[in-house]
């Protein structure tokens, strides 16, 4: 995929801010580059204006991100990305519990608890798709009516139906390897005949072992009995393409993107490294799409400018331009301001962000709900070691999972949740394989043979089973701003207050029982261990749990059927603003149990349609 | 004027065991000098290198089609499968020989020669007399004395074989179990996809993306699906410039980029297991790579002879084969003054 030579650096402030854009969009991530695209297509011409640095995508700055990735001594989600004051990022091995009452404002996200969240998003081009692990799952249709279905939450002002013809047009997008088959059973609905782009990723020997070992279990929730089965998760990364898909037409995976045409990433590798990056670009990220959103010549971006107020013609309620900071140097602090405008306005800077942009302006819209309902899908991990070898450490980091408690009537009392089989041994819940050569060295003074034998016996028995349980809106888990605390270029830091609601942690206490069971099963011994000076540490019914954040964020511009009672409409437009967007996974009022990118793209695609019919 | 053409669909089938034989023959020169360059530099050079690489890997694939297709049987485990190094190639008038050697002004001449081929021009003869020692990788059959004038015009005689013997038996030529033929499930390549041949119309698709792509006459910049030819991609190494659409030979003018031709392991040029004798590590080394590359060999030959899917498990060995060569190539000769092992590719062959 070409990146246009040069397109990084087509304009600049000055230029930005004198000419007349049709389109002015914040945040270059997956919401931004696919509005962009689909604008520029169409001949409008769009701004980008991007926090991070933004040099042209080639190949060689993309192994940048390798090279300090593989340096880095602590290799957490954000390793390959470089420390930018000026658009600071959450980082996860900085987070701490929070002690009672009391605020930590040691990191770039002020957090006052009670629950820590680790969560985080980069702030680059291209945005969290560089990291992200590329689960592509739909959401089901009874995720849409959580509260007509099961009196918990808020009901979608639309439903699946009106959102598949923009979940294929997502796949295609993204490239998605899967089997439609193997969902139609979980009783979602795709036209006949319709298949995903590629193959679905084969299922690793790990989860062939589980599957085994699993065979014919079932539990009862609710009344309901589930047979339990492992199956593939749909993923956004280059597989072996279906001569079917497309009515026969078939697909060409895209792989790596650069200035001039190389051939990389077109299948994945297995590398087990999708999460914090992918060695060979087999992973989709939202670089593609902004490729060809530059090939139109219709996309201006300026990069190094954080936008920081919204500012408002108070005669007739629309937003007149966008203030921003831009810092000539990531290493200096010295910024000037200006603004541009634009017919319409797009604010794409994910959930938090987003909030913090509209809250920084003052904008808290008429429902009040601006920065409020804040979502996070909560993660439960569970780990254990199986009785024979299963070859950890090799293909995704996940290609199968159980995904039969994903929907039911449960759902009227306790949260749903999708179960990963994770083929990346107990890296996420206690640092392997490092952490198992440390301890293996320090505590057990192996070496030699006898270490290798050990490392064997241990990393590649690893089994880590990932819950990630649903969320429900609550209006005081929310983002907030407050002038005491801002970053180095005087914007303001989002303030989150968070706490894991009820519901879940009844999901959660639930998700726990069924890992028992399934080592039961497996013959695995349970080696999970949740430490009451865990960050994540949550009691409920007298059993702590750790939790950890999903990276999943959502709900703080919520969308609904009016403007007293949610921020944006269906389309996820402002309600007060009527030539404003705010997009992406803020507008979401449920994340149920899939990861919410591929939803958040859908999204997208049907909002472009309609800022399409608005500028004409 | 031109000898012997090809007349029977036996000697079809044996152009096209050559075919498979030299593009196989250009892949351990390529990855020796691909991997000989130190991890971490040369980042562009190392792409283009290993596209090319990737790409042969498909020519040879699709040469694999080509024979199954007239109802051959691919053979890569033979005897002689695998030129021993040097290994003479025809350039027009005068022989040039390859070897395997690191990454250098040097290779990147050589490479950017077996990619451009020279014609033979009108009148001129698409035979000509040998003029270096070892066996010749463009034989002509029934002279020894005789080479093809270039790889060119060895596949314009391929070319010639498919539209003679189509036009004495028609379809009938196309006897070839449908079900040998290797399709892009199997196998993936930047560049160009893998199809099948079940007839003429394909069988001329893919001599013309092997030419059009790799070491045949054209000698366009790009083809018609706007891919580079390998001739100007190692160019680009020489020029140290990236071609864009639109560029004239010799001058492109896409982004620019570094080459370090200092970052590479100083390792033995056509290195043999008799060099390495005195270690028995990098001796025992040497050989365990040969063996692993003699069973690639196999697996190929298996996936070619009724068994496509076996792609999908011979491309991963690509991976053992890349570690293979970096454990010799990492690792000095001892007694021999700062010279690094290489693989030597002494593929014997099984009968």
């Amino acid at each position: 995929m070409i990146f246009p030579e040069g397109s990084t650096q087509r304009t600049s402030v000055k230029a930005a801010c004198e000419n007349s854009y049709d389109v002015v969009i914040v945040g270059s991530g997956v919401s931004g580059a696919i509005i962009a695209h689909q604008l520029a297509e169409a001949g409008k011409r769009v701004l980008i204006l991007e926090a991070g640095p933004a040099e042209d995508a080639t190949l060689s700055g993309y192994e940048a991100y390798l090279q300090r990735f593989y340096a880095a001594t602590v290799k957490d989600n954000q390793a390959p990305y470089p420390t930018n004051r000026n658009a600071p990022m959450p980082r996860s091995p900085n987070v701490k519990k929070i002690p009672v009452g009391q605020t930590d404002a040691s990191n770039y996200i002020v957090q006052k608890g009670p629950f820590a969240t680790d969560s985080v998003y980069t702030r680059i081009l291209g945005g969290t798709t560089m990291h992200w692990e590329a689960k592509t799952p739909r959401f089901l249709p009874e995720d849409f009516e959580m509260n007509s279905k099961f009196s918990q939450g808020e009901d979608w002002p639309l439903d699946y139906a009106t959102l598949e013809p923009y979940y294929r047009k997502t796949e295609r997008e993204f490239g998605v390897s899967g089997d439609v088959e193997e969902q139609r059973t979980l009783g979602l609905p795709f036209p006949d005949g319709y298949v995903y782009p590629m193959f679905k990723m084969p299922h690793s020997y790990l989860d062939q072992q589980v599957d085994e070992g699993l065979a014919g279990t079932q539990v009862t929730l609710d009344g309901e009995t589930y047979d339990l089965k492992i199956r593939s998760f749909p993923q956004g990364r280059n597989g072996i393409p279906n001569p079917k898909y497309d009515g026969g037409k078939g697909y060409s995976p895209v792989g790596a993107v650069s200035t001039h045409q190389v051939d990389a990433g077109e299948r994945c590798q297995g590398n087990n490294n999708c999460v914090p990056l992918c060695p060979v670009q087999a992973k989709y990220h939202a670089g593609r799409t902004l490729s060809k959103a530059l090939q139109t010549g219709n996309v201006d971006i300026l990069a190094q400018a954080v936008a920081s107020k919204v500012h408002i013609d108070t005669d007739n309620g629309r937003v007149a331009k966008i203030e921003f900071k831009y810092y000539r140097d990531p290493n200096s602090t010295e910024f000037e301001t200006a603004t541009v405008s634009g017919q319409l306005f797009v604010l794409s800077a994910n959930a938090i962000e987003n909030a913090r942009l509209m809250l920084a302006s003052g904008l808290e819209s008429t429902s009040g709900l601006v920065g409020k309902n804040l979502m996070d899908h909560a993660y439960l991990l569970s780990w254990g070691l199986m009785p024979q070898v299963c070859g950890t450490f090799r293909g995704t980091n996940v290609t199968g999972g159980i995904v039969d408690l994903r929907g039911g009537s449960f759902r009227k009392r306790q949260a749903a949740f999708a179960m990963d089989i994770h083929n990346d041994g107990w890296g996420w819940a206690v640092g392997s394989p490092f952490s198992d050569l440390n301890s293996l060295v320090d505590d057990g003074s192996q070496f030699g043979k006898g270490l290798r034998q050990s490392l064997i016996d241990r990393i590649s028995k690893q089994l880590l089973l990932a819950f990630m349980v649903e969320v429900l809106p609550e209006e005081s888990n929310r983002v907030t701003v407050d002038p005491n605390y801002t970053d180095p270029l005087g914007n303001l830091r989002p303030v989150v207050s968070y706490k894991i609601p009820d519901y879940t942690l009844k999901g959660v206490a639930y998700a726990r029982g069924l890992s028992k069971l399934i080592f039961e099963r497996l013959g695995a011994e349970d080696h999970t261990h949740y430490a009451p000076d865990d960050f994540g540490y949550v009691l409920y019914q007298g059993d702590g749990y750790n939790i950890r954040g999903g990276n999943h964020l959502a709900g703080t511009h919520i969308m609904g059927t009016s403007k007293d009672s949610s921020v944006v409409n269906s389309v996820q437009r402002s309600w007060d603003h009527d030539n404003l967007y705010l997009v992406g996974g803020g507008s979401m009022p449920s994340i149920g149990t899939a990861n919410i990118t591929p939803t958040i793209a859908a999204l997208c695609f049907r909002s472009a349609e309609h800022m399409l019919a608005q500028l004409a | 004027m031109s000898l012997s053409h090809i007349k029977t669909v036996d000697e079809l089938k044996h152009y096209l065991y050559l075919a498979i034989q030299l593009e196989h023959a250009t892949i351990p020169p390529y990855l020796t000098a691909l991997y000989s360059i130190v991890p971490g530099t040369n980042s562009d050079v190392s792409h283009i290198i290993r596209v090319v690489v990737v790409e042969e890997m498909l020519h040879l694939t699709l040469a694999a089609n080509l024979l199954n297709s007239i109802g051959g049987s691919p053979n890569l485990k033979g005897r002689g499968f695998v030129p021993k190094f040097p290994t003479p190639l025809p350039d027009g008038e005068t022989d040039f020989t390859v070897s395997l050697q690191k990454f250098s002004k040097e290779a990147v001449d050589t490479f950017c020669k077996i990619e451009r081929p020279d014609t033979a021009g009108e009148g001129g003869s698409r035979h000509k007399k040998k003029t270096a020692e070892g066996t010749h990788l463009t034989p002509v059959p029934h002279d020894d004395s005789l080479s093809f004038y270039s790889i060119g015009e060895f596949y314009e005689e391929i070319r010639h074989g498919f539209a003679q013997l189509h036009s004495e038996l028609g379809d009938r030529l196309f006897c070839g179990d449908a079900k040998r033929q290797c399709t892009s499930e199997f196998y993936y390549s930047g560049g160009g996809e893998l199809f099948a041949v079940t007839d003429l119309k394909s069988a001329e698709a893919a001599i013309e993306l092997i030419c059009e792509q790799g070491e045949g006459l054209g000698g366009r910049i790009y083809d018609d699906e706007g891919e580079i030819s390998h001739y100007y991609r190692f160019d680009q190494i020489r020029q140290g410039r990236y071609y864009q659409a639109g560029d004239t030979p010799h001058e492109p003018t896409g982004p620019k980029f570094e080459v370090d031709w200092g970052a590479v392991y100083p390792i033995k040029t056509n290195a043999q297991l008799e060099d390495l004798k005195g270690s028995d590590e990098l001796h025992g080394a040497a050989v365990a790579f040969n063996q692993l590359y003699q069973s690639f060999l196999v697996q190929l030959t298996d996936a070619f002879n009724g068994d496509p899917a076996l792609l999908l498990k011979a491309v991963p060995e690509m991976f053992r084969v890349r570690d293979g060569i970096l454990q010799l190539m990492h690792n000095p000769i001892p007694g021999s003054d700062g010279v690094n092992a290489a693989p030597t590719f002494e593929i014997e062959g099984v009968d």
